[in-house]
């Protein structure tokens, strides 16, 4: 009986020790390997897969190095050439790009109009979203040059086209088992739902030539599973720490690359509220919101205050707006302007003997937002309103119910650097997404002359107007811009966070 | 005994269509679908209507239901609506960890519940019977997410003996095991101490027959049969994917596949995941059967 047991736990022992290899970090160690570690990768984010023309593929191919846009995004979201040179806006449809004459694919096949061509009309012929933004009716190539016709104006056209769905690929070379040819520095060997493996582009066309031999990019969705991996030392770097996790990595032994991001937390006003029709009621919350306190103690500081729906580092940011102050005596005083005090003594302030009590609906998916929603609740009961949280992740049910009075997400406000997008989809009457039911018709007017403008500098004059009005309006308020963090090892170089969101493994990435 | 094993299975047939009709029906009460999932509100009502038109969501429910259904009969279990891979396919790819990671926590866990459980049962009330005890009632209250982190943090971060993300079998396993070991070793002590109480083996004790002899010939064979109870129940559950171990370990297996599913209202990969889940209760709670009936004459005679 004893030497069964024995042999049990010898066995036992042999198995431990055959698959111990030691912690197992060796890859990490390689100043030739790189392993990243992601909770943005993955058939839940629909982007587990490296063909831009299918749903959000396009993302991993981009950020993982294997492609590229014609555009890209600089730190300002602004465009800046790619595979392309330059571009003349030939009239308010049409527009001639110029292909990088350098540029050819990881399969050593060169970049030129005609291929352009291909892969964009094969773009606009499967892809979801990208005929509806792009509105394309003709395109034409000729040597370097590609002429595309638009059927209506689409003043954000090279923006549109800057969206990682508008990644160039070798169409002509398909796509096999999930892998696409781009013309980025690395190419993709193996592709499955959870991890990408990546080698050196040796054909790579740019000026700044890869630096790492093989990347490794691991879908990681736990938080605690990636904080450890990263702890242990098997990670070279890692996206979407948990904040909780992030004060781990603030010493000697990681660096850390944070940005701000145009994904914001906002609440939208229901105005179809009798007691949110009324400006002074929707100014006293928003002044009552005490922001700093939220992203300073709940986000431990992962965030910004936020004052409009664009982050600072856009042209038509928040250094261009302003919004009502954190003012607890203001909000109180707007209170009583319209009537409301506290009449019975029970904390709450009441009008013919009802209180102000508010439904405030928001989801849990997102992190952030039931945080924010009780940091509301906190500060609304200082000016005595009462807010009923609702943080449901069926919350469609109640929102196509109305059952709201508030109603909080998060959203990328600026996804291709553009405006435009935020407000047709939240702001404008009758938007999708317009879950106040605001209506301003200075707003649709605004919104008409966006529409019809060319030109980074006077499409942001446009916008910080409408921004303006919203805010002027208090129809919604902003809490807080995302900040993302990237944690790396302190050997790691070139790996830093953009606001875009969209570029993470680049040539200049390497291990010293 | 073919005749029982046809009835066994013709009796699937009712199961599946009722299971299947429910959930997709069950599917129906949230506000939302894969299309709203899909796009998270970030696009035009136009391009949402055409995913749900390319989808088949834009028809009435029984309509949908009837597709697919008369896709399965045909063998076609339809793609996923966010992948769009063939579910079948899928499921093949996502199956073989699956199984793995069931095969060897199972074999864990009898490698170390059985011995442990006899022992408990041999030196009741004494040093090693409680230390067994309490370690099981350590192991049955932990959960398994929680029993997973502590043996990251131990044995990879603190100790270095595992990779976190060297895809190894050992963790989840592990993981499994302590918790299933644990509720294994109480049951086993139970039925040994049970079959040490009975008269055949006083008589043996009587007959000089030595302690190995009767625990290994007499009471192991005994305790077969509560064992493959709990064996079919594990195996079922198993075989229907660990969502939260495998999450944690990245363990690509069946269970992860279901709740992301869910969460993206993927319904033909959620309508599989159903069916195979039918499958494999009817068919492991028929093996045991067959088993019982194969080890304990005494089920035969019945």
């Amino acid at each position: 009986m004893r030497k069964k047991l024995l042999a049990a736990l010898l066995s036992a022992g042999v198995l431990f020790s055959g698959c111990g290899n030691g912690g197992g970090n060796s890859a990490a160690d390689d100043k030739n390997s790189f392993t990243y570690g992601t909770v943005a990768y993955g058939v839940a984010m629909e982007n587990a897969g490296t063909d831009p023309h299918e749903s959000y593929s396009g993302w991993s191919t981009i950020r993982y190095g294997i492609g590229e846009t014609l555009f890209k995004f600089n730190e300002h979201m602004e465009l800046e050439p790619w595979l392309a040179e330059n571009f003349e806006q030939v009239d308010d449809y049409t527009v001639r790009v110029k292909i990088n004459d350098a540029a050819v694919f990881s399969n050593g096949k060169k970049v030129d109009g005609e291929a352009v061509k291909k892969c964009l009309e094969h773009l606009i012929a499967t892809h979801d979203r990208a005929p509806h933004d792009l509105k394309i009716s003709g395109i034409t190539a000729d040597g370097q040059f590609v002429t595309i016709t638009s059927a209506e104006k689409v003043p954000a056209l090279l923006n549109y086209l800057s969206d990682p769905y508008g990644c160039i690929v070798d169409v002509d070379a398909g796509v096999v088992d999930k892998i696409v040819v781009g013309t980025g520095p690395y190419r993709a060997v193996k592709v499955t739902d959870t991890q990408i493996d990546l080698v050196k582009n040796e054909n790579y066309w740019g000026a700044v030539k890869p630096k790492l031999e093989k990347i490794t990019v691991k879908s990681i969705t736990d938080g605690d599973t990636l904080t450890m991996a990263m702890q242990n030392g098997e990670l070279d770097a890692v996206q979407g720490l948990p904040y909780s996790s992030l004060k781990l990595f603030t010493n000697d032994n990681f660096k850390i690359s944070q940005v701000d991001t145009s994904r914001i937390y906002q609440a939208a006003f229901n105005f179809d509220t009798p007691e949110l029709q009324d400006l002074n009621v929707r100014k006293a919350i928003s002044m009552a919101i005490d922001k700093d306190g939220f992203v300073k103690v709940l986000l431990n500081g992962n965030g910004t205050v936020a004052v409009g729906p664009f982050p600072a580092n856009l042209s038509f940011g928040d250094n261009e707006v302003h919004a009502v102050p954190y003012d607890l005596d203001g909000a109180k005083n707007l209170l009583a302007e319209s009537g409301w005090a506290d009449t019975d003594g029970d904390g709450y302030v009441d009008k013919d003997g009802k209180n102000l009590e508010l439904r405030y609906l928001t989801y849990t998916s997102r992190q952030e937002l039931p945080l924010l929603a009780e940091a509301a609740q906190a500060n609304l009961k200082k000016i005595g309103v009462k807010l009923n949280v609702n943080a449901t992740d069926n919350y469609k049910t109640f929102l196509r119910d109305g059952e709201y009075d508030i109603f909080s997400k998060a959203i990328v406000t600026a996804p291709t650097g553009d405006p435009e997008y935020y407000f047709t989809s939240h702001i404008v009457p009758g938007a999708v997404d317009n879950a106040g039911h605001y209506n301003s018709a200075e707003i649709s007017r605004l919104e008409d002359e966006l529409h019809n403008t060319f030109g980074a500098a006077n499409r942001s004059t446009l916008a910080i107007q409408m921004s303006q009005q919203v805010l002027d309006d208090c129809a919604l308020f902003y809490a807080s811009h995302l900040k993302m963090s990237f944690v790396m090892k302190p050997n790691v170089e070139g790996f830093r966070a953009h606001p875009s969101d969209y570029y993470e493994i680049l040539p200049e990435l390497e291990k010293k | 005994m073919r005749k029982y094993i046809f009835s066994r299975l013709i009796q699937l047939v009712p199961i599946l269509l009722g299971i299947t009709f429910l959930t997709f029906g069950m599917m129906q009460f949230t506000a939302d679908d894969a299309v709203d999932k899909i796009y998270e509100g970030s696009v035009s009502e136009e391009i949402k209507l055409a995913k749900r038109a390319e989808l088949g969501l834009d028809k009435n429910f029984i309509i949908q239901y009837g597709n697919w259904l008369a896709g399965v009969l045909t063998g076609d279990m339809g793609r996923s609506f966010i992948s769009g891979k063939l579910v079948f396919e899928t499921f093949a790819e996502k199956l073989p960890a699956t199984i793995e990671l069931m095969l060897v926590s199972i074999l864990l866990t009898i490698f170390i519940a059985t011995p442990a459980g006899i022992l408990a049962a041999v030196n009741q009330n004494k040093f090693p019977d409680y230390l067994i005890r309490a370690l099981s009632f350590v192991g049955n209250s932990m959960p398994n997410f929680f029993v997973g982190l502590l043996l990251i943090y131990f044995l990879a971060l603190k100790l270095n003996l595992l990779p976190i993300i060297g895809a190894s079998v050992i963790m989840p396993a592990l993981t499994l095991t302590i918790s299933m070991g644990a509720k294994y070793t109480r049951q086993i002590r139970a039925v040994v101490l049970e079959e040490l109480q009975k008269p055949y083996v006083m008589g043996a004790r009587s007959r000089g027959v030595s302690e190995f002899t009767i625990l290994t010939k007499s009471v192991l064979p005994s305790i077969l049969v509560p064992v493959i109870t709990l064996l079919a129940l594990s195996i079922g559950s198993l075989l229907g994917g660990t969502a939260i171990v495998e999450t944690i370990f990245m363990w690509d297996g069946v269970g992860k596949m279901a709740v992301d599913a869910i969460l993206m209202r993927d319904y033909p990969l959620i309508q599989a995941y159903v069916v195979w889940m039918a499958i494999i209760y009817v068919v492991i709670n028929l093996a045991a059967d067959l088993l019982y009936h194969y080890i304990d004459p005494r089920v035969r005679y019945e």
